[in-house]
């Protein structure tokens, strides 16, 4: 699987052994859930103490095996637990906090005119999301950290701009106070590229990468947050040599549509075609990209998450 | 339901689905065979990746109708980018008393974010904006690529939603909103919630209870035009004339939120009009009813092995995605329309398009023969 993957064990490509917060984003459909599970569980099995996150209903929990999360920590593993933050549910967090009855506030938060102010009220929901990440970070447990790693599973890009970026778009508008003490410190973690790391998933394929692509633009100048090398998910493997191809052609144009062949042509094709994506995503980013390996039975299951999750470890160098 | 009897008899084709089912291209590719068919067709696209315009061949691609190049016929193609908040500025000028009512709205600094924000208004004038198409003489064929949004089907509810909030006491209360406590008469509540959404107000930069109270008022003055415009929309989408088409891949996540919105658009009365699913492998090739054929005769035994190996895998995967499909077409209750499979889904030039329409209605081919500029 790995034959393509070689590299110095000393220096692994995906640099997970002292990260603190992890934020795994990329469009919809890439495998961003799949790899944030595998990134956590990897972790997890090397003894660190993880806690996945996902945000709203995503895929993360499920994946982990977790039926219906809650807003707080479930265990699923020996040093992995996994919990939801609904940015709703944040909200009447919030609103419980700051109204001394639990009546009044019920009442506020059914109410359809509060909902629609609250959502106008902007980057609201994801302060609260942001507000209820650092609080998982800051606990502890007999002095120390109860989680030595967070990983998020990120909304899609499209609305994980406004959650990375909300620290800034905030604080012009909360200068003082202790809302803007909090964004100044949020903004610093996600800015500490020693202890957080955002990592952008895509497929070896067009649309995805071009959206990776735009979406590193926009976090590492818009924002100014150093980007460790995306993750490219699904890679295929090539399984074919060029003489192999040659040999494929050939027989092809005596059995005609054979379904060996037909198929042979289809993942050679989508080799080069993955390989070229590798190409453009590695130009525009500078960086040579993170390779996990395409699994035809998917990572839906315990066995794909599990081959998935060993070769997280073996880019992350764990093990070795 | 075909797609043929879909593009030939009705007025508004709407593709759902979550972002990064291809929903954008597959919509693009349907109002191309539309087009070339003879209908005077129109695609409202929300085109994120940017790139449809170069697919089309079209220098620019905004809220303006542009014309496709797909050569003389008696069809043609316009093709436009849905601009939520210039529809929903316009809708206000045209509802609007007078110019300075329009102008007042307009400028209110709550309207700007309330425009995205109020009961999925987003949703709402994707909507509006496919009406104003259907109106429009120019067009016999709307094909539309809906909105990535959390909940789908707010796209399709969003006429109903504003309905009902313009029927509720919410208008009323946003002018006072300290009205929503049950104690109005508690002085105590009111201090609360006055110090709550003082709290906002600090955090957010927004005179909120003052531009809520402005906002309200102003718009007050339209809700009459407006119920009656959004009660016109809602019976379209509701209509025989518009075709809903579940776009999805086998994906579990993917097929999992195409189920939840098929589920739900059931719930609502909405029928839907078939599932096209892009990036499918070929049953017939890979499916578990296939046959394994063995080995090509003739090629050399070590390749026989990783083509055997290759043809394993696409078997694996195939039947994954059949899996991940079989709950969402019992759900849907709707044939399969159409199965595009890899490569063919993520077309760059007109020709790609025209090529996925080959693969999205394979049972007509004769019309690609038009001859396109490019």
């Amino acid at each position: 699987m790995s034959r393509g993957n070689h590299r110095p064990s000393g220096d692994p490509k995906l640099r997970l052994a002292r990260q603190r917060l992890v934020i795994v984003t990329g469009k919809g459909g890439v495998g961003k859930s799949s790899v944030a599970a595998a990134l956590a569980q990897a972790a997890a099995d090397e003894g660190r103490r993880v806690l996945a996150v996902e945000i709203g209903r995503g895929g993360l929990s499920r994946l982990l095996g977790v039926e219906e999360p809650g807003p707080d920590p479930t265990p699923v593993g020996r040093s992995l637990s996994c919990v939801t933050i609904d940015p709703e549910s944040a909200l009447g967090e919030m609103v419980h906090g700051m109204m001394p009855l639990g009546v009044m506030a019920r009442r506020l938060l059914q109410s359809t005119t509060f909902q629609i102010v609250a959502a106008a009220a902007p980057g609201l929901p994801e302060y609260l999301v942001l507000h209820r990440l650092s609080a998982f970070l800051d606990a502890k447990r007999l002095g120390r950290p109860r989680h030595d790693l967070v990983v998020v599973d990120a909304p899609a890009s499209g609305h994980s701009l406004p959650l990375l970026g909300a620290p800034r778009a905030l604080g012009a508008l909360a200068r003082f106070g202790p809302v803007a003490d909090f964004l100044g410190r949020a903004d610093a973690m996600l800015h500490d590229a020693a202890t957080t790391a955002v990592w952008i998933v895509t497929t070896p394929e067009e649309l995805p990468v071009r959206e990776a692509i735009e979406l590193h633009q926009a976090l590492r100048e818009d924002l100014g947050l150093t980007l460790p090398p995306p993750i490219v998910n699904a890679f295929p493997r090539r399984r074919f040599t060029s003489r192999d191809q040659g040999a494929i052609a050939e027989a092809a144009a005596h059995a005609g549509a054979h379904p060996y062949l037909v198929g042979a042509r289809l993942e050679v094709a989508r080799q080069r075609d993955a390989v070229e994506q590798i190409r453009l995503l590695r130009s525009a980013v500078r960086r040579a990209p993170v390779r996990l390996p395409y699994l035809p039975g998917g990572t839906g299951e315990a066995r794909g998450l599990t081959d998935l999750t060993h070769a997280v470890a073996r880019q992350a160098g764990f093990g070795t | 339901m075909t797609l043929d009897e879909i593009i030939a008899s009705r007025r508004v084709l709407l593709c759902v689905g979550s972002g990064g089912v291809g929903k954008t291209t597959t919509a693009a590719a349907i109002a191309v065979e539309a087009a070339l068919r003879g209908r005077r067709t129109a695609v409202l696209t929300v085109d994120p990746s940017r790139r449809l315009k170069d697919t089309l061949g079209l220098g620019r691609l905004d809220e303006r109708a542009r014309r496709v190049p797909l050569g003389a016929g008696p069809g043609h193609l316009d093709a436009m980018l849905l601009d939520v908040k210039r529809t929903f500025d316009e809708l206000v000028r045209e509802l609007a008393a007078s110019a300075e009512d329009a102008e007042r709205i307009l400028g209110n600094r709550l309207y700007q974010n309330l425009s995205g924000a109020l009961v999925g208004s987003a949703e709402y004038m994707a909507v509006e904006s496919v009406y104003r198409l259907v109106e429009d003489a120019a067009y016999d064929f709307v094909v539309v690529d809906t909105p990535p949004s959390r909940h789908a089907v707010d796209f399709l509810d969003a006429p109903r939603r504003l309905l009902a909030f313009l029927d509720s006491r919410a208008l009323a209360v946003l002018k006072n909103p300290t009205s929503i406590l049950p104690g109005a008469t508690s002085r105590l509540a009111q201090l609360l919630l006055s110090s709550l959404l003082a709290g906002v107000e600090r955090f957010t930069g927004i005179g909120l209870v003052r531009e809520v109270s402005e906002f309200v008022a102003a718009i007050e003055s339209l809700t009459g035009g407006l119920r009656t415009r959004v009660a016109h929309v809602a019976e379209l989408l509701g209509s025989e004339a518009t075709a809903l088409v579940l776009v999805t891949a086998p994906d579990a996540r993917l097929t999992r939120d195409t189920r939840d919105l098929a589920a739900t658009l059931g719930a609502r009365g909405l029928r839907i009009g078939g599932v096209i699913v892009n990036r499918a492998l070929p049953a017939a090739l890979f499916g578990a009813a296939a046959p394994d054929p063995g080995p090509p005769v003739g090629v050399p035994p070590g390749l026989g092995t990783r083509l055997a190996e290759c043809f394993a895998e696409l078997r694996t995967e195939t039947r994954r995605q059949e899996t991940t499909l079989a709950p969402l077409l019992a759900v849907a209750g709707a044939p399969l329309l159409a199965s595009v499979p890899p490569l063919a889904s993520t077309p760059v030039t007109l020709a790609g398009l025209r090529e996925l329409g080959g693969h999205l209605f394979p049972s007509e081919p004769a019309t690609r023969t038009r001859s396109a500029g490019r």
